[in-house]
Parts: structure tokens; sequence; C-alpha cells
């Protein structure tokens, strides 16, 4: 029995889970509620609890749903997930999902927006990484957090991020989508910042929290230009751009009255009507004809709101020239590196360019921009990573170059592999965050790997794991992260976007380098960390293996990220040409993107699987290489040369690198400076002068000097008060008299 | 020259110099009796109104209950004639002008609008101002304010107790 | 009496014009006001208050004359109950600034506190 065949008959049959798909959202949102207001009172077992309870409710419904979404009705045979959104019928359609329509959200005018949530192959794997490694996280929390004092508070947010980061899945809108986007990096910003009494860590999360804002804001403007260019659609079009969609005039304006114009499967409608068909009115070289729009092209449109999401995408997901805060938002506890800036919300990108997959097509500027930005955001992160000591910010910059290289995935249209990169990349790295997090435990919250060393044997359960997910990472046979990479090199090599032939070669090459240069920095890490002699400056002598709470986490994130290798097989194993199982697994998320390629010249995209020679064998030995080199310099050269000088090289490329290339440096030169004066310049003229000065302080001296002179009128004579009152009724009077007179 | 009009004429003097006598006495005392002969006169000028019912009450109210009510509180308290005159202060010389002027004004504004007294029918004078006719409006049209004026009395009556005992 | 009984007796008589009428309320109004305005004495001042509600008074029945009908008779009924409740509150109120300062001169009673 195949996998396919095992998931075609799911324990509870999609039409009655299909309207509970809220309960995902609402448990862990419940906890954090729970956490977050009575955590205090209910001590601190009852708090993980609740939290860890919460999230493992929410992994089981995820469970069911995802199963639900692949259920064939075993009397007809036939698919039977229900997905009652009116897009969704059409040509091939196939309903490999679970959706339900809560009904309005809010309508503003003729814009409408739905609560819709939908659970599709895509969304439902995002959805058992962000519960399950969710809660493998929580449970290792449980130990990592005893000692904190605000453990509730802890709990409460990271309940929160869950929910959050769930609703951001199952959205099955983009305004929905935006709140779980938003929910997230609130709870990223209260995580990073969560020891908020240390100023650099509550720093590190005003930064990530700023960062991600201006990111936030182009989403939004891409969000308005897609709703503008749907309701420019709708007035343009004729019958023949909807047969090209795969439906009618009437059924999709019916659709769009219902649903509103940001649904997911409404923009697919739109993408597939845009794709230029012999009697089609409207094509991507349209101009518009009215609206704020008028006179761009639909294409040109597209490509603007595109770039936009990915500078959106590059807030969220840690990309070039947004990634600055995902290294500083290694301030937060651990678990939370592991969970938020690691597993899940980091990939937030890679999922939204995914689900808009139909969209991006359309444009290969915009998707050879974003390769283009992956491979330059992951090859610099990569470099910096070479130098950094700190065994946290290693991971990190190491997960901003695992990001880069999904971009290069998605950007190049291969996006199965992207997500697949993402699965695995989520199993491996919160492993190795989570194996970080358990080096500190035992260490005395030592994150300088030069002082620490020789762990190996003190904690065994922790070594073998990290070794593990280091040759994940690393590339190396059979392990997932080798096909996850492998996977999305060999397509970034074949795939092609018209007019830009040229991309995919740079991108694959910069590929090959970030391959070694990962494996270069990860055998560094890990070298420094386990393996040689303890090193004199540890801060404790002897290290102590952590609880089964930590280690259990551990031991399954290491299995997981062998056992993913899986999916990147063919669907018969040993056919080295039949189609990935996660490919075809993807496939009716994908159907519409696939149908566009098909029908436009745009994005040539390649079905080939890569084979053992030339591909895993230049892959293998570009991981080799770097293995090989940091085994090299750690083990050898460097203990060697002890009390010597570096060489010149060493010397002048090293502090570069430490310094991130001086980037932030940059940001502070070109953008923080500049704002900063203009900031100066505002609050010393605008805020301090006129406003503090002339307007606030001039009104409060008016008033003081007003109401000084009025003091002598207040003299609590009743009769001073009386007298008034007479001059005034004598002022009526005269009125009335001088309008008697006149 | 009728008898009105010289009835009109004592009654308005009379009343304008107890008035006057009322602002100017040096003690309470006098200011008072001669508060109760304005309400006096003043009772007078009703009766030539026409106004019997309230020439009554004019008597029975002011006269009667509330001068007696000054006069139990100047007994009270004690009060005598001040030792000392108050100083002319700016507030009061500007509202003593202030008043002048109201009343110059007020004149000239009367003087310009023409008023006579209504023609009123045989019937309608026969029942005029009648304690009759009052009370069947009072009784009918304005049953609720007088009832809510009883109620006025009511809490003046508690408030007064109120404020005035220095311990409850 | 004597003078209502001739004017009923010989309505087409000339009579005392309104505006008479109206010009002593007015005086009597600016009397009241001018003692409330200079006098010291709360007391007094209360007596003017009351000779200044007698003009009201006094206006109303001077217009229900002219008009022909006794709606101010009315009014001038409820200003009279509702003076002797002002001249009740007013003069407990002075009973009691009198108890705690020692003196009903409205310039000793300037301050809102002890």
């Amino acid at each position: 029995m195949t996998l396919v065949e095992f998931f075609r008959a799911a324990p509870v049959a999609p039409d009655i889970l299909a309207p509970s798909l809220w309960l995902i959202i609402a448990l862990p949102l419940l906890g954090a509620l729970i956490c977050g207001v009575f955590g205090k009172m209910m001590g601190r077992a009852n708090v993980q609890l609740v939290a860890c309870a919460a999230v493992a409710g929410s992994f089981v419904l995820s469970l069911l749903a995802f199963w639900a979404s692949s259920h064939h009705n075993p009397d007809t045979g036939r698919l039977a997930a229900i997905y009652p959104n009116p897009f969704g019928i059409e040509r091939d359609f196939v309903r490999y999902a679970l959706a339900y329509d809560y009904g309005t959200w809010f309508s503003v005018g003729d814009f409408r927006v739905n609560f819709g949530l939908m659970v599709d192959h895509l969304s439902g794997i995002l959805l058992l990484i962000i519960t399950g490694v969710g809660f493998l996280i929580h449970l290792y929390s449980t130990s990592y957090m005893e000692h904190d004092a605000a453990y509730w508070r802890f709990f409460a947010y990271l309940n929160l991020f869950v929910a959050a980061m769930l609703t951001l899945v199952l959205a099955d809108n983009l305004v929905l989508l935006f709140v779980g986007w938003e929910g997230v990096g609130m709870a990223s910003y209260l995580l990073i910042g969560f020891w908020y009494d240390d100023p650099a860590k509550a720093w590190a999360g005003r930064k990530a929290f700023v960062t991600n804002r201006i990111g936030d804001f182009a989403f939004l403007i891409a969000t308005f230009l897609l709703v503008l260019l749907v309701s420019a659609f709708t007035q343009q079009s004729n019958a023949a751009d909807y047969n090209t969609a795969g439906t009618t005039v009437n059924h999709y304006t019916a659709a769009l009255e219902k649903k509103g114009p940001v649904t997911f499967k409404g923009l697919e409608k739109l993408a597939e009507g845009l794709v230029d068909g012999n009697a089609d009115k409207v094509d991507l070289s349209t101009p518009i004809e009215a609206g704020p729009l008028e006179g761009y092209t639909f294409g040109g449109v597209m490509t603007a709101a595109m770039l936009l999401f990915l500078l959106g995408a590059a807030g969220k997901s840690a990309q070039l020239p947004l990634y600055v805060w995902l290294p500083d938002a290694m301030a937060g506890p651990t678990p939370v590196s592991a969970l938020i800036h690691a597993a899940t919300m980091v990939t937030a990108g890679v999922y939204l360019f995914s689900r808009m997959s139909a969209l991006l097509v359309l444009s290969p500027t915009a998707m050879a921009t974003i390769a283009i930005i992956g491979a330059l955001t992951s090859l610099l992160a990569a470099l910096i990573a070479f130098a950094q000591d700190d065994i946290k910010k290693v991971l990190a910059y190491s997960t901003v170059s695992q990001l880069g290289i999904m971009f290069m995935g998605v950007g190049m249209g291969i996006f199965w592999a992207a997500v697949f990169h993402l699965m695995t990349h989520a199993f491996f790295k919160a492993c190795l965050f989570l194996g970080a997090g358990s080096v500190m435990h035992g260490n005395g919250d030592e994150t300088d790997i030069k002082k620490l060393g020789g762990l190996r044997k003190e904690m065994p359960w922790t070594w073998a794991t990290f070794l593990v997910a280091t040759l994940a990472i690393t590339g190396i046979l059979p392990l997932s992260g080798f096909f996850s990479k492998d996977a999305i090199l060999h397509g970034v090599h074949h795939n092609h976007l018209q007019g830009l032939e040229w991309v995919s070669s740079l991108v694959y090459y910069l590929g090959l380098l970030i391959a070694a240069s990962t494996a270069f920095y990860m055998t560094r890490v890990y070298l420094l960390t386990f393996e040689g002699p303890r090193s004199k400056e540890a801060r404790v002598a002897h290290a102590h293996e952590s609880a089964w709470q930590m280690t259990l986490p551990l031991v399954v994130l290491a299995v997981l990220s062998v056992v993913a290798a899986r999916y990147a097989f063919g669907i018969n194993f040993f056919d080295m040409t039949s189609q990935p199982v996660l490919d075809n697994f993807l496939s009716p998320v994908f159907s519409a993107t696939k149908r566009i390629t098909d029908a436009s010249t745009l994005v040539a995209l390649d079905t080939s699987r890569p084979q053992v020679v030339p591909d895993y064998l230049k892959a293998w030995a570009v991981a080799l290489a770097g293995g090989g080199a940091a085994a090299f310099l750690y083990l050898r050269y460097f203990p060697a040369r002890v009390g010597r000088p570096d060489p010149a090289f060493i010397r002048a490329v090293r502090p570069l690198a430490l310094n991130k290339f001086y980037v932030d440096e940059l940001y502070e030169l070109i953008v923080i400076r500049p704002v900063k004066f203009m900031s100066f310049l505002l609050f010393r003229v605008v805020d301090a002068l006129i406003i503090d000065t002339v307007a606030v302080r001039g009104t409060a001296w008016v008033t003081a000097r007003v109401g000084s002179a009025l003091r002598y009128v207040q003299s609590g004579d009743a009769q001073a008060y009386a007298a008034v009152m007479a001059i005034a009724l004598l002022g009526g009077v005269a009125y009335a008299l001088i309008q008697v007179m006149q | 020259m009728n008898i009105e009009l010289i009835l009109f004429g004592a009654f308005a003097l009379l009343t304008l110099l107890s008035a006057g006598t009322v602002i100017f006495a040096r003690s309470p005392i006098n200011s008072a009796m001669a508060l109760v002969s304005t309400f006096f006169f003043l009772a007078g000028i009703y009766v030539l109104l026409w106004a019997h019912t309230v020439a009554v009450m004019q008597v029975l109210v002011y006269a009667g209950a509330i001068m007696v009510l000054f006069l139990f509180v100047i007994m009270l308290l004690n009060l005598g004639e001040s030792p000392t005159r108050g100083k002319p202060t700016v507030a009061r010389i500007a509202g003593g002008a202030a008043t002048v002027g109201l009343f110059a004004a007020l004149a000239i504004i009367l003087l310009k609008i023409p008023a006579a007294p209504a023609t009123l029918s045989t019937d309608a004078q026969a029942s005029f101002g009648t304690i009759a006719t009052l009370g069947q409006v009072i009784f009918t049209q304005w049953l609720l304010p007088f009832e809510a004026v009883s109620l006025l009395l009511l809490v003046a009556m508690v408030g007064a107790v109120v404020v005035a005992k220095s311990r409850i | 009496m004597a003078a209502q009984a001739a004017a009923r007796e010989a309505p087409n008589r000339p009579m005392v014009p309104i505006t008479y009428y109206l010009l002593l309320a007015a005086a009597l109004f600016c009397m009241g006001m001018f003692g409330v305005l200079v006098r010291r004495n709360a007391l007094v001042i209360f007596m003017c208050v009351e000779l200044m509600l007698n003009a009201a008074n006094l206006t109303f029945v001077a217009f229900a004359r002219m008009r022909g009908d006794d709606l101010g008779h009315v009014s001038a009924f409820f200003v009279i109950a509702v003076a002797a409740a002002e001249a009740a509150i007013g003069l407990a109120i002075v009973i009691a600034v009198f108890r705690s300062r020692g003196s009903v001169l409205v310039e000793d009673i300037r301050t809102m506190k002890h």
C-alpha cells in the first residue's frame, strides 16, 4: 500500500470535519488566553499542561484535516474532500482540499472578505509542521524554561504564535492571511523581547518588528493592487477570457460576489484568465482602461504586485534587504528561535509565494528578482556564518541562508522543492536550534562555540541528534536535506524564465557555492562544539545531558530529518525518472500554475529528476569539499597553529565576515542616519518648536496669563459676580433697546 | 383725573418709598418692616389690576409667612445695625451704575411699547382674576406644575431643616 | 375695592395705561437689583431678591390685565410658591453660614472653604 492509498481513507469524513476547522486555530488561542490571564494563579505545571494540550489538540485536528483532504469515498472510489468554494468548480480541478466558509467577515461597499478556511495539501503540510514541531517545542520548553519566573507569559505567547501561524496557513484569502501574517509578527516581537529587562533584547524585538513592518506595508499595497486588478479584469474581459480560466463570466462574477476578490482560488482564476488565448480580450499586455491603474498593463501591475509581495516576504522571511532582524532575533529564548525563527514563521514568505504561484508565474521579472535575491541573501548569510562564534548566530545566519535557497526555488518555479526544503529545514533546523539550546542549557548558557568543545561524550543524545541534523543540512546522502536542496538546485538549473535565461545559470552556480559554504560553516560549528578537547574557558567543568522533555523532541526531529527524504523519491521507489512523491502530492495545489505555464511561454518548467550521475555526485562532491575544508581547518590546521598568528588571508577576511560585512553599519549609514536626521529635524522644528513651544506651551502660556489676569475677577465676592451679571443684563437690554430704536 | 389713576399713583409712590427704605435702611429690622409695607402696597396695585387672588396671596404668603421668617431669622441671629459702613468697591459702583443704566434702558423700551388694558365683556369682568377661575385653571391645565411646586416646597422644607440644623 | 368696582362699572372710561405698571415693575426690579449689588448684609440681600421677584410678579399680572386672560396670575402664583421655598432655603443657609463664620456680611463669606 502506498502512502497515497493510505491517506485515501480518512478516519473522519471531510464533510464532518470541515465546519470544525476553526477549532485548529481556536485551541491554541484559547490556550494563550488561559495561560495569559490565569497563568500566574494556575501554577507552572498547569500552564505547561494547558499550553501543550492546546497545541497537541490542534495537532490531532490538523492530522485529521490533512488526512481528510485526500479522502476517497470507499463506495464510489471518488475524491470526497469538500471544497465549497464557488471558484472551485473548474475544468480539471481535483478537489484535494477541505474548506469551509464561515460567511462574511466584513464588507465595505462592494469589497468583501469572507472568513474562509482551507486545508489543501500545501497548507496541510504547513499545518502539520506548525502543530507538530510546535508541540515538540512546547514540550522542550517545559524543561528549558523551568527556571524562568515568567513561564506563563512565555507559554501564552507561544500559543498565541501557533494560533496566528495557523491562521496564516489556513486562510483562504489574502486578508485573513494578513491577519496571521501580522499576528506572527507580533508574537515574534513579544518573544524576541521576552526578557525585556535587558535593553539589548528588547531592542532586538523592536528591530524585528520595525523591519517586518516595512515588509507588511508592501504586502498591503500589493493586496490592493490585486483587488484593483480583479475589478479591472471583470470590467474588461470577454467570454474567451473566462474560457481560458475554465469558467464562465456568470460563474466568476457570482463567485466574486459571494467570496470577495482576494481569495486565492479567485486569484488563480484571474491568473488563468490573464494567460494569452486566441480570442482573449485581456492578457498580460492589455492596458487597463479605467480606475486608478489606468494606462498600466495587467502584466506590469502583476509584476509590481509580485515585487511588493517579495518585499513583504523578505521582511517576514529575512531576505535581502530586510534580513537584518533575524540574527538579532536570537535574543529570544532558544525554543522560540527554533519554532519561529527557523521552522515556521520565517517560511511564511515561501508559503505565500507557493500559495500564489499561479500569479507568480505570470511575471518572469518578479521570479528572477526573487531567485536572485534569494541567492544573494543565501550566499551573504553563509559567508557571514563562517566567522560567527555564537552558536545561535551561526544557526540564525544558516536559517537566512536556507531561506534564500527556498526563495531560489520559488523564484525559479520549482515550488514543490521549495516546500520540500521548507519541510526538511523545519525538521533539521529546529533540531539544530533545540540542540544548541540543550548545549546552552547544559553549559551554563554558554553560546560561544570557542568555549565549548568535547561535548560528544557528555551529552550523547544532543550530540547524536545534532550530528544527524548537521549532516542533513550539509547535504550528505541520504539525509533529507540533500534531496530537498538538490531538488531545488536541479530545478533552478533546468527551469528557464523567458528573456532571463541567464538567471538559471547564475543562480545555479551561486547555489553550488552556497551548498559548499553551508557544509563548511555547519561542520565548523559541529566540530568546535562537540569534537576536540573541552575548552579551557568553559563555564562549567562538566556539561550535563538535558532532561527527556528536551532530548525527546531532538530525537523525533532527527528521525524526521532522516525519513523525510522519502518524499523526494519517485512514486515508484526505484524508478529514478518517476515523479517525486511530494511533487505528486502537491500537484493539485499547483494545478492552476501548471495550466498557466503549459499555456504560456513565460516560464519553462522542467520535470526531469536529478540523476545519480552527474547531479548527486556533483552535489555530494560540493558538500564534501566544504565539509572537508572545515574539518581540515578546524581539526588539523588551527589546533596545530595555537599561539601563532593567523595567516594574512584569514586576518584580512575574517573581520569582514565577523562584522557581518558591515551590513548593519551600511544600513545605519544609508537608512537609519537619514531617517534619524529627518526625525531629528521633525523633532526639533515641527515637534519641539511648532507643536511644543508654540502650540502646546504657547496655548498654556496664554491660558495661564489670561487666567492670572482673570484671577482678580474671581475674588469670591458674590456681589462682584452679581455685578457682572447685572452688566451682562444691561448689555442684553441695551441690545434690545437698539433693536427697538430701529 | 380719575380715582384709579390717583390710587395707582399713591400705591406706586408708597411702594417705591418702601422699597427705597428696604434698600437704604441701616438696620435689617427696618428693612424688613419696610419690605412688609412694600408687599402691602403691591397688593393694592394688584387689586388695581383686577388680580384679587394674587393680591390676597401676596398678603398671606409674602407679608405673612415669608416676612415672619425674615423677622424670625433676624431675631434669632440677633442682628443689629452694622457698626461699619461697607466700602464702595469697584463691583458695587459698577453694579449700581449698571442698575441705573438698566432702568433707563427699560424705561425707554417700555415707553415705546403702547400697552392698554384689555377691554373685557361683562361676563369676563365678573370672573377675571377670581379665585374660582384661577383654581379651575390651576387644577386642570396646570395640575402637574402645581404638584411639582408642592413637591418643591416639601424639598425646601426638608432642605431648610438639613441645612440649618447644626447637628443631625 | 372701590377702584375695581368703579372700573367694572364704567369700562369705557380712560384707564391707567399698563405701561405705568410696567414702569413701576421695572423700577422695583432695579431697586431690588441695586440692593442686591450694593448691600452687604445677606439678609437684606435676600429681601432685595424678594423685591425683584415681586417686580416680576407685577409684570406678569400687568400683562395678564393687558391680554385679558389670567395665565399671568397662574405664573405669579407659582412665583410666590417658589419664592417661599427660596426664602426658606436661603435663610437656612444664612443661619448655617452665621453659625460657622459668625457673620452675615457677604464680604466675610468670600472663600469656599473654612
